[in-house]
């Protein structure tokens, strides 16, 4: 493994639709992954950031691989990315998630149900896996895992 | 192909396929020999939302006109779905398990729901709306529905 790889840090750029539940779920998921599951190895970006040109962020996004969550097919998380000179590893899509996890019903906004606390969680194992694909531990590091 | 009427309200627009009657929450039913095969209006599945999961009632389930026939779980809402005709379920749309986004994607050719043998079809086509009857009521529900917001 290179030093290169161990600096990079996969950028997780959650949907930032207020007021919808499967925008939540991104959020949430993206809460979970970068304080959670996956800490330093990942770099929350917010979407409205990328939206008002922060020079910084657009900075970290174009050099780092970047994840991103959608709440709905509008797909801005992932339109903003591109838009900004960023490369987007892999797009993760609420409702797609959810037809895999059919058992976590999502409902609430400001707080969310249980099923979509749980299908969060769920989402962000997802991108943990994907973020140690991206960029691997050394032999021996280990990661925080939370039990679900 | 079917040709469709089409109408824009506001940012959105509605096709609506002329070769197939609607009962009034926007289930059509198109004749195909003695079968109807159904699904969802244009309008119906945009106002509806992307959707999660289909629930369509299984082969051989004998259905009056008006029962539920299906239940579908969209991001927004679960509708559950009258039949617009009498008659035995005898197909189901094999691709509605695994992609039910067809629904939104092609509501009136790839996105169909189930075939009904139908067994009162003259009766029950008279209870529903042809193309232009159902265009009308549908853009007007539309122009209602984008007044309220």
């Amino acid at each position: 493994m290179t030093g290169e790889s161990r600096s990079r840090k996969v950028v997780i750029v959650p949907c930032s639709g207020i007021g919808k539940t499967y925008g939540s779920v991104s959020r949430e998921a993206a809460y979970v992954v970068t304080e959670d599951l996956r800490p330093a190895q990942t770099q929350l970006v917010a979407l409205s950031m990328l939206v008002l040109g922060d020079e910084t962020v657009r900075a970290c996004v174009a050099a780092n691989p970047a994840v991103t969550i959608d709440g709905c097919k509008l797909a801005c998380a992932t339109k903003m990315v591109l838009e900004s000179g960023g490369q987007v590893a892999q797009d993760f899509a609420v409702l797609d998630v959810y037809r895999r996890y059919k058992q976590f019903k999502p409902q609430g906004i400001a707080e969310l149900n249980e099923g979509g606390l749980r299908l969060a969680q769920a989402l962000a194992e997802e991108i943990a896996a994907l973020v140690d694909q991206i960029t691997p531990l050394p032999l021996g590091e280990v990661k925080g895992v939370k039990d679900g | 192909m079917p040709e469709f009427l089409e109408t824009t309200v506001d940012k959105f627009t509605f096709k609506v396929a002329t070769d197939r009657f609607y009962n009034a929450e926007g289930v059509w039913a198109k004749t195909e020999g003695e079968r109807i095969r159904i699904g969802l209006s244009d309008f119906l599945q945009q106002r509806s939302g992307d959707v999660a999961f289909t629930e369509v009632k299984p082969d051989g389930t004998q259905v009056a006109f008006g029962d539920e026939i299906a239940i579908i779980e969209t991001i927004k809402v679960n509708i559950s779905l009258s039949s617009p005709a009498t008659g035995k379920v005898v197909e189901i749309n094999p691709i509605m398990e695994a992609a039910p986004e067809a629904i939104n994607q092609d509501p009136y050719e790839s996105g169909w729901l189930a075939v009904l043998e139908a067994s009162e079809w003259e009766a029950d086509r008279a209870r529903l709306l042809d193309a232009q009857t159902y265009f009308a009521k549908m853009r007007a529900e539309a122009a209602e529905q984008v007044g309220k917001r």
